[in-house]
């Protein structure tokens, strides 16, 4: 109890929601100078329990003491006087504001009651210096990539003087590069005594990056091990049994070409894309954050309207910009933004998954109520969702079964050409492995899969072939057995205009 | 969210248990049979079969205008438009019938898409015009306004009698606004629930993005959703119209506020996403039940906005709270749920105290059986001039010993008529009123008439019905009067404007007609220019700045009112007085004090409280059975500085 060097410890908390038990008995502890990790999977209840140290969430059993005194943490502003910061999966940052604003917003330092914008840039400038990362205070957050946003959040709690940091899934949208540069960072923090919580499914960064692992199963705390534990062992923990195989793949017979995509173009963002995919097919679409592979897919879908080229669909053209021609098609897309693009997140499992097939399931103006009722239960079913019923709002929905929604309202469409544009990000092991089991079911049934991810052994993993994007181009296209990590990076970093040296320096590896 | 779910709390509880859920389920209900019970305790003639209709028929206009901003709000816009489109419907319709000689069937269906066109517009300005929704229906609140007071040059057309047996009843109790009300009602919760364009609403209003890449016609949903609106809008009208049987071009103004309320409080989200047409019929009911409430307990006029806003924000409030309390765990923790719920309760049961305590003490009527009752309907305290009747009114009921209900419409002919049955079914002895507009009172006089109670007509006559009595200043004779003034004034050659006052009031138009009798005996007169200022002294103030940019040389005024004249001699500044002459009418206290000061020239002077005190007396003489005047014309005289001393009003 008396460790000196203890800065937090949580003993038996408890919450619930409205028929869910969201946390039953979770113990966690925290010392100067180590990075805890917490491991589990989605809907385990790890985002409640931080959401309990930033004050957004009050426990209804159990305590929090910091520095050995119990505290009661009603809203940000206790937390923040307890030096607890967070960077949550979604950012807390005002757009239209800049950089040295946001950091200091709510504390902007002030001179005769105005805002003293040369030393809140100044100071600004020193934090961002201290994270290492080169953007300037005055540039507005709207204009920063998904990186730099994480950089000034972390800038944010530094500014803080946070002893507890709590990052939920920072590396979850970073690349591989940027996810070194984080570490260091983290690697920083620790040596000057902040403690970090550091939530993430990747099992590899625990050894890389962490101290202790505490495992949260079901709303409980199943154990505490130490970083460096076999991975085997952590999913055991965390899923409550093994599993056998991460990537799954299993190739059907490659048929004939589903979606072709030729010379597609939208001035200054894409150039020049063209690539098929296959009945049967897995293509994955790797590259850093920002190479364009997103605007693609969704002027594929009609989503955005592009400039030049051509989109088809079993050799019939679609039209371009008309999300309604490329679904007749029978063309889908699983967007990026699962909260954001893919769900009505207050309209129930049963809405969301037969809002695709709503128009067709109309009669003389008239929504069949019955037979969407006995798809979506059906649907729901084969995709074994995890709900309370169908009518739960998708909400309340772990990270997981939200996907899996999103993916049945295509499925119930009969979709020939499913577009998932980061399809497992934020996921935990187990609902992965059981969306890598229904892109086998759905290439067995004949359909083309392309599939977007930055998660490189996921790319590898499970594609049949993976295109490489790089600064809106195709840099490369690698088939299943050549594709390694290196020669992946080598593309996605490689400068596409002058092509031809791109592709062998790759070979080159 | 992993385990432990319980679907619903209801085990051994049965029906009470059912009832329990339900209330707690829809805090607006909960909200609504708390005022009921309230007002069943308070007012004896609340909880009749005659006066549950009548909330019915009072509830129908906004009820069928929220039905179609329901729609709106679902789906995340909202619409500003639908009082002016309701207005604007009813106009096209009288105007095209009874001005044009159009068959009625064709009228009505001309007017239905005449809201479904302005619906598709505010749909198409928002939908591919990117304005956002405040903007767009802003704009046709505007525009929809604007027509129907061209189209009816400002005067109410009277409706076609077929199309007015709408606000009539069925089978001699049914009233048919009330039965339009349910099949509305019927109508929407059938859209949203089972059509495509129903559920459309939710999904576009919960996230528009993902409802546009999952393959919905965003655009095109969003035509048809403000088009609903307007259809809805525009069949409100008709309702409105039929009830008071003519189409006030200034009718439903700020109804939209009233609908927006009563989704709102009906459980809907501004945010769009949720709503129900059975949640919009609550609203619409506890307004009218508290309208009518407010109006049975006597509840003096000013107290009633102040009341009808509070209950607004309470009702939204209890069922924001019912929603944190469903939103704690119901699995376990059975104690902790329980005094939740407890809260809920005591919640509830502190409103209902207060809500009781405070109409107890706001509502004035120790009501003994002995004393004559009266009520007395006024078109609006905004106004000195009405204030004042009222105090002479009040005055006089002091001296006689009646006990006086004053209510105010305020300038809005279908709350006059609310009102009017209010005073109708709680049987009072005599009724006076102060028509907003001399057609539209007409069949609720009739109604009162119907009823055997004495009906005394204050300031402005009533046109097609039986009052016992007209209580009235002479407004042509003034007009006439003032153009005299001004003429003599002048010395007979000059320039002047007119401000009139609101388009579609009888006296705006009496005045008008007197003052042009009245300058034709003065030809040097010249009239550069006659604009309305709806009798309000900001108006006045814009309008005449805005007259001094075109003609900065004019030597008179006349105003249709004080008020208006007030707000002129502020535009004029130092020159009101001495080069520009001003001229008002009504001479109240503010008029006369600018008469003293010189800044006014004259005013033609009613007096108000005269006209409050004689209304009194007559309507106890025809209460007692007594015989009363047809007409009693209470004398106009102008008001100089001559003889502004000596004046009483």
């Amino acid at each position: 109890m008396s460790n000196r060097d203890e800065l937090l410890r949580i003993e038996g908390i408890r919450k619930t929601f409205p028929g869910v038990v969201a946390l039953d008995g979770v113990d966690f502890d925290l010392r100067r100078g180590e990075v805890h990790v917490l491991l589990g999977e989605n809907g385990a209840g790890k985002s409640t329990l931080i959401k309990m140290l930033s004050g957004a969430y009050h426990p209804d059993e159990g305590r929090v003491l910091v520095d050995g005194e119990e505290v009661r943490i009603r809203g940000a502003q206790d937390a923040e006087r307890l030096g607890i910061a967070t960077i949550y999966q979604e950012f807390n940052l005002v757009p239209d504001l800049t950089v040295a604003e946001n950091i200091f917003l709510g504390r902007q330092p002030r001179r005769l009651g105005m805002i003293d914008r040369k030393r809140m840039e100044a100071d600004a400038e020193v934090l961002l210096k201290r994270v290492g990362v080169s953007v300037s205070p005055r540039a507005r957050v709207r204009e920063l990539g998904i990186a730099r946003l994480q950089m000034v959040e972390i800038a944010k709690a530094l500014s803080l003087n946070a002893r507890v940091l709590v990052m939920d899934e920072p590396t979850a949208v970073l690349t591989s590069e940027e996810v070194d540069k984080l570490f260091a960072i983290v690697r920083q923090l620790r040596e000057d005594g902040v403690g970090i919580v550091f939530i993430t499914h990747h099992l590899e960064e625990i050894a890389a990056l962490g101290d202790r692992v505490t495992v949260i199963r079901d709303g409980k705390s199943v154990g505490q091990v130490p970083a460096t534990t076999a991975e085997d062992e952590l999913v055991r923990l965390m899923v409550g049994r093994s599993i056998e195989q991460q990537y799954p793949r299993q190739q059907p017979e490659k048929g004939a070409a589903l979606l072709t995509v030729e010379g597609l173009t939208r001035d200054g963002v894409f150039h020049d894309v063209g690539f098929e995919v296959h009945a049967g097919e897995v293509v994955g679409i790797a590259g850093l954050v920002g190479a364009g592979r997103t605007e693609v897919v969704r002027a594929v879908f009609g989503a955005d309207p592009y400039d030049k080229g051509a989109v088809k669909v079993a050799g019939a053209a679609v039209r371009r910009g008309d999300v309604n021609a490329a679904m007749a098609a029978g063309i889908g897309l699983v967007p990026e933004d699962r909260k954001g693009q893919g769900l009505v997140l207050d309209a129930s499992v049963e809405e969301n998954l037969g809002l695709v097939t709503l128009r067709t399931a109309t009669r003389a103006g008239l929504v069949d109520l019955k037979g969407q009722h006995a798809a979506a239960e059906r649907i729901a079913g084969q995709l074994g969702v995890r709900m309370a019923g169908l009518g739960q709002h998708v909400r309340t929905l772990s990270g997981g079964n939200q996907q899996k929604v999103v993916i049945g309202k295509w499925l119930l469409a009969d979709t020939k050409v499913l577009i998932l544009d980061e399809p497992t990000r934020g996921i935990d092991v187990g609902a992965k492995v059981e969306i890598y089991q229904l892109i086998n079911e759905l290439t067995a049934a004949g359909a083309a899969v392309l599939m977007i991810s930055s998660d490189l052994p996921e790319v590898l993993g499970m594609s049949d072939r993976v295109l490489v994007m790089a600064q809106g181009r195709i840099a490369g296209e690698l088939a299943a057995g050549e594709a390694t990590q290196d020669a992946v990076m080598a593309l996605a970093v490689s400068n596409p205009t002058n092509e031809k040296t791109g592709t062998e320096a790759s070979r080159g590896h | 969210m992993a385990t432990d779910t319980l679907k619903s709390t209801t085990g051994a509880g049965g029906a009470t248990g059912g009832l329990r859920r339900l209330l707690l389920d829809n805090g607006a209900l909960t909200a609504l049979i708390v005022l009921v019970i309230a007002l069943s305790a308070l007012s004896g003639d609340f909880l009749t079969t005659d006066n549950l209709l009548n909330v019915g028929v009072q509830a129908a206009v906004t009820a069928v205008l929220a039905f179609g901003v329901t729609f709106v709000i679902v789906s995340a816009g909202i619409d500003l438009s639908v009082g002016s489109v309701a207005a604007l419907s009813a106009t096209v319709l009288a105007w095209s019938a009874t001005s044009h000689g159009v068959p009625v069937v064709l009228a009505v269906v001309l007017s239905v898409a005449t809201g479904l066109v302005a619906g598709l517009v505010n749909g198409f300005l928002i939908a591919y015009g990117k304005l956002p929704p405040f903007i767009a229906t802003l704009a046709m609140l505007s525009v929809a306004r604007g027509l129907s007071l061209v189209i009816s040059e400002g005067s109410p057309i009277p409706f076609p009698d077929s199309v007015s047996h709408l606000g009539d009843t069925l089978g001699g109790w049914l009233p048919v606004p009330v039965l339009v009300m349910v099949v509305m009602g019927l109508l929407a919760a059938f859209v949203l629930g089972r059509t495509y364009i129903g559920r459309s609403m939710y999904a576009i209003g919960g996230n528009e993005e993902a409802a546009r890449l999952s393959g919905l016609r965003v655009k095109k949903q969003k035509l048809a959703i403000y088009a609903f609106s307007g259809l809805f809008a525009a069949v409100a009208g008709i309702v409105l119209a039929a009830r008071l049987s003519s189409a006030q071009p200034q009718a439903a103004d700020g109804y939209e506020l009233d609908a927006i309320a009563a989704v709102v409080i009906g459980g809907a989200s501004l945010a769009g996403g949720t709503g129900k047409a059975s949640g919009t019929l609550i609203g619409a009911l506890i307004l009218a039940v508290l309208r009518n409430g407010l109006n049975l307990l006597n509840v003096s006029a000013f107290w009633q906005q102040v009341v009808i806003g509070v209950v607004i924000a309470l009702a939204v409030l209890l069922d924001t709270l019912r929603r944190k309390a469903g939103a704690t765990p119901v699995a376990a923790g059975t104690g902790g749920n329980r005094s939740k719920q407890a809260g809920t309760y005591a919640l509830a049961a502190v409103v209902t105290v207060a809500l009781v305590g405070a109409t107890s003490f706001l509502h004035n009527g120790s009501s003994s059986s002995t004393t004559p009752k009266m009520g007395l309907s006024l078109s609006t305290l905004n106004n000195p001039f009405f204030v004042q009747i009222r105090s002479g009114a009040q005055a006089e009921a002091k001296k006689l010993g009646v006990d006086l209900t004053v209510t105010d419409a305020q300038n809005d002919a279908s709350q006059q008529a609310n009102q009017l049955q209010n005073f109708t079914s709680s049987s009072l002895g005599a009724i006076i009123v102060n028509p907003v507009d001399s057609d539209a009172a007409s069949n609720s006089v009739k109604a009162a008439d119907k009823a055997d109670i004495p009906v005394i007509a204050v300031d402005r006559g009533v046109n097609k019905a039986a009052v016992d009595a007209l209580v009235a200043s002479d407004n042509v004779k003034g007009g006439e009067l003032a153009a005299k003034t001004i003429g003599e004034k002048l010395g007979g050659k000059g320039k002047i404007v007119i401000l009139q006052g609101q388009a579609g009031t009888s006296a705006a138009r009496e005045r008008a007609a007197g003052f042009a009798a009245g300058l034709k005996a003065y030809p040097g007169i010249q009239v550069v220019a006659q604009q309305p200022a709806d009798f309000d002294r900001t108006k006045g103030l814009d309008v005449m700045s805005n007259l001094l940019q075109a003609h900065p040389d004019v030597q008179g005024v006349i105003a249709a009112n004080d008020e208006m004249a007030l707000g002129a001699i502020k535009a004029l500044g130092s020159k009101a007085g001495k080069s520009v002459q001003v001229v008002g009418f009504d001479g109240t206290p503010d008029g006369l004090k600018a008469v003293e000061g010189g800044t006014l020239y004259a005013s033609v002077a009613q007096q108000p409280s005269q006209l409050g005190r004689i209304a009194v007396d007559n309507a106890l003489k025809a209460l007692e059975g007594k015989k009363v005047e047809e007409t009693v014309k209470v004398p106009v005289k102008v008001v100089t500085k001559q003889n502004v001393a000596g004046f009483t009003g």
